[in-house]
C-alpha cells in the first residue's frame, strides 16, 4: 500500500523547518500530492469520457430506439418488442443471420488455416523472405470496397475466370457462384479470405519468432517428427496469436459491410445480405429506424454473446500464470 | 472628442454598407446532382438565381440514391442549422412536412398560379393535406423500353403492342444469337421491369389498389401471378453476365449493339446522348407496351426548411421562384433529360424522345393514367416499396415460383405494416 514515501519525507521536514511560509508551502505541498495521486484519473478521463458517450450511451440510444415506433426520424415512445418481432418475421434478417454465421465460421477458418500454413513456410528461413511477405501482407493495404469491386469482376461469368478458362479452350468451365443465390455467399468469403490470408499470416510468423529455437532442438532429440513438433508443440504456443486473430477477424467479419455492399451490393436477390447491409439499409432507406435499431442491438448481443465468454476464458487463464 | 465623433461618423457610414452587403444572401441546398450533366442542369438555376442578387451554396451529398443526403439533412436538423432547401424525391418530402420542418409555400403557389401549371398527379408529393412543401423541377417517365434500331431493324422487329409481342420479338432476338434484354441482379432494376409489367397488363387502377393502397386481395390475385410469370419470361431474354451491372452499363450494352433493349427510365437517354447517337435515327425509345398507355413519373422536387431569419426566408423565395420559372425549367431539363415539372413549357427545343413524353403526359393527365414509380420512390412508401425490391429480386435469381413471390410479398407488406 505503501508506494509514494517520496514525498511524505519533504512534509516533515517542512514542519520543522516551519516559519512564516510554512501553511502557505504545506497547501503547495497537499496540492501536489492530489495531483500526483488523481493525475492518472485525470489523463484518462477524457478517453474514458470520449468511450462512455461515444459508445455506451449511444448503445443506451440505440436500445430506446429499438423499443420504440421511430419509422423516419428518432421517436421516444415505447411500444414493447413490436420492433424486434418484425425484425424476427422479415426473411431478409433471417439470410442475413445464416449468412453472418456462414461467413464468420468460413472466413474464420480459411483465413486461419492459410494465415498459419503460409507463416510456417515464410518461416523456414526461406530465400526472399521480406519480399514474399510483402506480397501476402499486400492485400491488407487495400479497401475492401476495391478488393470487393476487382472480385466482382473476376468472379463475373462473362468477364473474369470463367471467361479466360472458356477462351483457353475448356467450354464446358462453370463458375458462376457470383449469380447463384446459394452459393454467392461463398463468393464473399473467397473476396474476404484473399484479403485477410495475409495479415493472419503477419501476427502468426510474429509469434513464431517468437518461438525459442532450443525447444524445437529439444524435441527433435527426443525423435519426434516436423508435423508433431509443429502440431503438438508450435501451434498451442501460438495461443496469444490466435486470440488477436480470432478476435480481430471476427470484428471484421461482423462489420463486413463495404465489402458485401461492393462485391454483390447484398445480391443477387438479397442472397448476400449481412446484419450490417440490413440494419443500414433498414434504418437510412427504409425508413424503419425502429426495426434498424432492433437488428444493431441483435448484432450487438451475438457479439457479446460470442467474444466476452472467449475473452473472458483466455484472459483468466492468463492471470492464472499460463 | 472630436476623435469620437469622428469614429461614430465613420460607424454610421459604414454600417449601412454593411447592411447591403449582407441583403446580398446566400441560398445553401442539399442535393445529390453529382454527375456532369446534372452538375450543369443544375448551374441553369443557380445562375438565374444569382441575377436575383442571391447566391447559391453548393452542399452536394452524392451517393446511395440520395440515402447520403437524407443522412447529412437529418444531422443538421438535429444540429437546429437545416439547410435553406433541400432536393427531395417520392416520400421524403411528405415525412418531413409530416415533423413540420418545412415552410407552407401556399402564397407563392397562389399568386404564380402554379398549382394550375402542374400536373394533378404530383400533386402528392408536393401538397401535404392543404399545404405546399416543394416544388417540382423535372419529371422524369420511368416506363421506357430504349432499343438499338439497327438490330431490330435488321431482324425485322418493330414497337412491340403488348408484353407477349415484346417477349416474343426478345426470343427472336435470342436464336439469331443477340442478347434480347440487357438487365442487371440490381432488385431497383428488376423491379422497374417488373412493375411495368404489372401496369402494362392490369392497367392504373389495379395498380394504384395493389402498390399505393396494398390492398391484400389485389396483392395475392391472379393478376401478381400473372405479372411475375411474364418476369419470369423477362429473365430467359437476358446473359449471364448480368451480376452486379450498373443501369448506365445496361445501356451502354444496348448502344453498342450488344443487347437489343432495355426497359429503363429516361435517364438513360443521356447515355446514348453522350455517345452522339440519335433518337429515332440509332436508337429508338418507346413507352413499355400496354394495352392502355400509363405514365409512371418521377419528380425531383425543392422544399425549403422554416427559419427564423428573414433573409434566409428571402432567399428561399427566390430560390422557389427560380425553379418555377418556365424558362429555367426548359433549359434545365434540356441538360438532364427529363421533361419540365411544368406541363406549360414548350415542347420545340426537346427531341423526339422527350416530345413523346411531353404527349404522353398530356394524354395520362386527360385519361387518369398517370402514376408514380414504384422503383423511385414513388408509389408504396420506402418500407413496403422495400419488400417489392425484396421479392422481385429473390424471384428473379431464384426458381422461386410465382405463387411463393405472391405469398412473400403479401407476408412482406403486412410483417412491414
Amino acid at each position: 500500500m505503501d508506494g509514494l514515501p517520496g514525498p511524505r519525507v519533504p512534509a516533515d521536514r517542512t514542519e520543522i523547518l516551519a516559519n512564516g511560509h510554512g501553511d502557505q508551502m504545506r497547501k503547495h505541498r497537499s496540492f501536489k500530492a492530489l495531483l500526483t495521486a488523481q493525475l492518472p484519473k485525470l489523463v484518462l478521463s477524457p478517453s474514458l469520457i470520449a468511450v462512455f458517450v461515444g459508445v455506451y450511451l449511444f448503445i443506451c440510444w440505440t436500445a430506446a430506439i429499438s423499443f420504440s415506433s421511430s419509422k423516419m426520424v428518432p421517436k421516444f415512445d415505447f411500444v414493447g418488442l413490436e420492433q424486434y418481432v418484425r425484425l424476427w418475421s422479415t426473411p431478409r434478417w433471417i439470410t442475413a443471420v445464416e449468412n453472418l454465421f456462414v461467413f464468420t465460421m468460413l472466413f474464420l477458418a480459411i483465413t486461419i488455416a492459410l494465415g498459419l500454413f503460409i507463416a510456417i513456410l515464410l518461416d523456414q528461413r526461406v530465400r526472399a523472405e521480406g519480399v514474399l511477405r510483402a506480397i501476402y501482407l499486400y492485400p491488407m493495404a487495400l479497401s475492401f470496397i476495391v478488393t470487393g469491386t476487382a472480385w466482382k469482376w473476376i468472379l463475373n461469368p462473362s468477364l473474369g475466370v470463367q471467361k479466360v478458362v472458356n477462351d483457353l479452350g475448356w467450354q464446358g468451365f462453370v463458375f458462376d457462384w457470383i449469380t447463384r443465390p446459394e452459393f454467392a455467399i461463398y463468393c464473399v468469403v473467397i473476396a474476404a479470405v484473399w484479403q485477410s490470408t495475409g495479415f493472419a499470416m503477419a501476427i502468426f510468423l510474429a509469434g513464431l519468432r517468437g518461438i525459442d529455437n532450443s525447444i524445437i532442438k529439444a524435441a527433435q532429440i527426443e525423435g519426434a517428427g516436423m508435423a508433431r513438433i509443429y502440431l503438438s508443440i508450435i501451434v498451442p504456443m501460438l495461443r496469444p496469436a490466435f486470440l488477436s486473430v480470432i478476435v480481430l477477424l471476427s470484428y471484421i467479419s461482423i462489420k463486413s459491410f463495404d465489402l458485401v455492399l461492393a462485391l454483390t451490393n447484398a445480391g443477387p436477390g438479397s442472397a448476400t445480405e449481412m446484419p450490417s447491409t440490413f440494419m443500414f439499409s433498414a434504418t437510412f432507406r427504409r425508413n424503419q429506424m425502429g426495426v434498424g435499431a432492433a437488428s444493431a442491438m441483435m448484432m450487438l448481443m451475438t457479439v457479446a454473446a460470442i467474444i466476452i465468454p472467449y475473452l473472458y476464458s483466455e484472459l483468466k487463464e492468463d492471470r492464472d500464470g499460463h | 472628442m472630436a476623435k469620437i465623433t469622428k469614429i461614430l461618423m465613420a460607424a454610421a457610414m459604414i454600417l449601412p454598407l454593411a447592411n447591403i452587403a449582407h441583403a446580398e444572401g446566400k441560398v445553401e441546398g442539399i442535393h445529390h446532382w453529382v454527375s456532369e450533366s446534372e452538375v450543369g442542369a443544375l448551374k441553369v438555376l443557380t445562375g438565374s438565381l444569382s441575377t436575383k442578387g442571391f447566391t447559391w451554396e453548393d452542399s452536394a451529398v452524392g451517393g446511395l440514391s440520395g440515402a447520403n443526403a437524407t443522412q447529412a439533412l437529418r444531422t443538421r436538423l438535429a444540429a437546429g442549422n437545416p439547410p435553406a432547401t433541400m432536393q427531395f424525391l417520392g416520400y421524403e418530402g411528405i415525412e418531413w412536412a409530416g415533423e413540420g420542418v418545412l415552410r407552407p409555400l401556399n402564397d407563392l403557389y397562389a399568386a404564380n398560379g402554379w398549382e394550375a401549371a402542374i400536373a394533378p398527379a404530383i400533386l402528392p408529393f408536393v401538397k401535404a393535406g392543404d399545404t405546399y412543401f416543394s416544388v417540382p423541377i423535372n419529371m422524369h417517365r420511368q416506363n421506357w423500353v430504349w432499343v438499338n434500331k439497327a438490330i431490330f431493324d435488321q431482324h425485322g422487329i418493330t414497337e412491340p403492342k403488348s408484353w407477349d409481342e415484346l417477349i416474343a420479338a426478345g426470343k427472336k432476338l435470342k436464336e439469331a444469337g443477340v442478347t434480347p434484354i440487357a438487365l442487371s441482379d440490381e432488385s431497383w432494376q428488376i423491379l422497374e421491369v417488373f412493375e411495368a409489367i404489372l401496369t402494362d397488363q392490369n392497367g392504373t387502377d389495379f395498380y394504384k389498389k395493389a402498390v399505393i393502397d396494398l390492398d391484400e386481395a389485389a396483392l395475392s390475385g391472379p393478376e401478381m401471378i400473372k405479372a411475375f410469370d411474364t418476369l419470369r419470361d423477362v429473365r430467359g431474354l437476358i446473359d449471364d453476365g448480368f451480376t452486379g451491372r450498373d443501369w448506365a452499363v445496361a445501356t451502354g450494352m444496348v448502344a453498342s449493339g450488344e443487347a437489343a433493349m432495355q426497359i429503363m427510365g429516361d435517364w438513360a437517354k443521356g447515355e446514348f446522348l453522350a455517345k452522339g447517337m440519335k433518337p429515332g435515327v440509332d436508337f429508338l425509345c418507346f413507352p413499355t407496351p400496354a394495352a392502355t398507355p400509363n405514365y409512371k413519373f418521377v419528380i425531383d422536387a425543392f422544399g425549403t426548411f422554416v427559419n427564423e431569419d428573414a433573409e434566409i426566408n428571402a432567399g428561399q423565395d427566390a430560390w422557389v421562384a427560380t425553379v418555377m420559372d418556365p424558362e429555367n425549367q426548359k433549359n434545365f431539363n434540356l441538360i438532364k433529360g427529363s421533361i419540365p415539372a411544368r406541363t406549360d413549357v414548350s415542347v420545340d427545343d426537346f427531341d423526339d424522345c422527350a416530345k413523346r413524353s411531353f404527349a404522353d403526359r398530356e394524354a395520362a393527365v386527360a385519361a387518369g393514367t398517370m402514376v408514380g414509380g414504384l422503383t423511385e420512390g414513388f408509389a408504396a412508401q420506402p418500407q413496403y416499396a422495400g419488400v417489392f425490391f425484396d421479392v422481385v429480386g429473390q424471384f428473379f435469381v431464384t426458381d422461386m415460383s410465382s405463387q411463393d413471390a405472391v405469398q412473400m410479398l403479401v407476408d412482406g407488406i403486412n410483417n412491414a405494416r
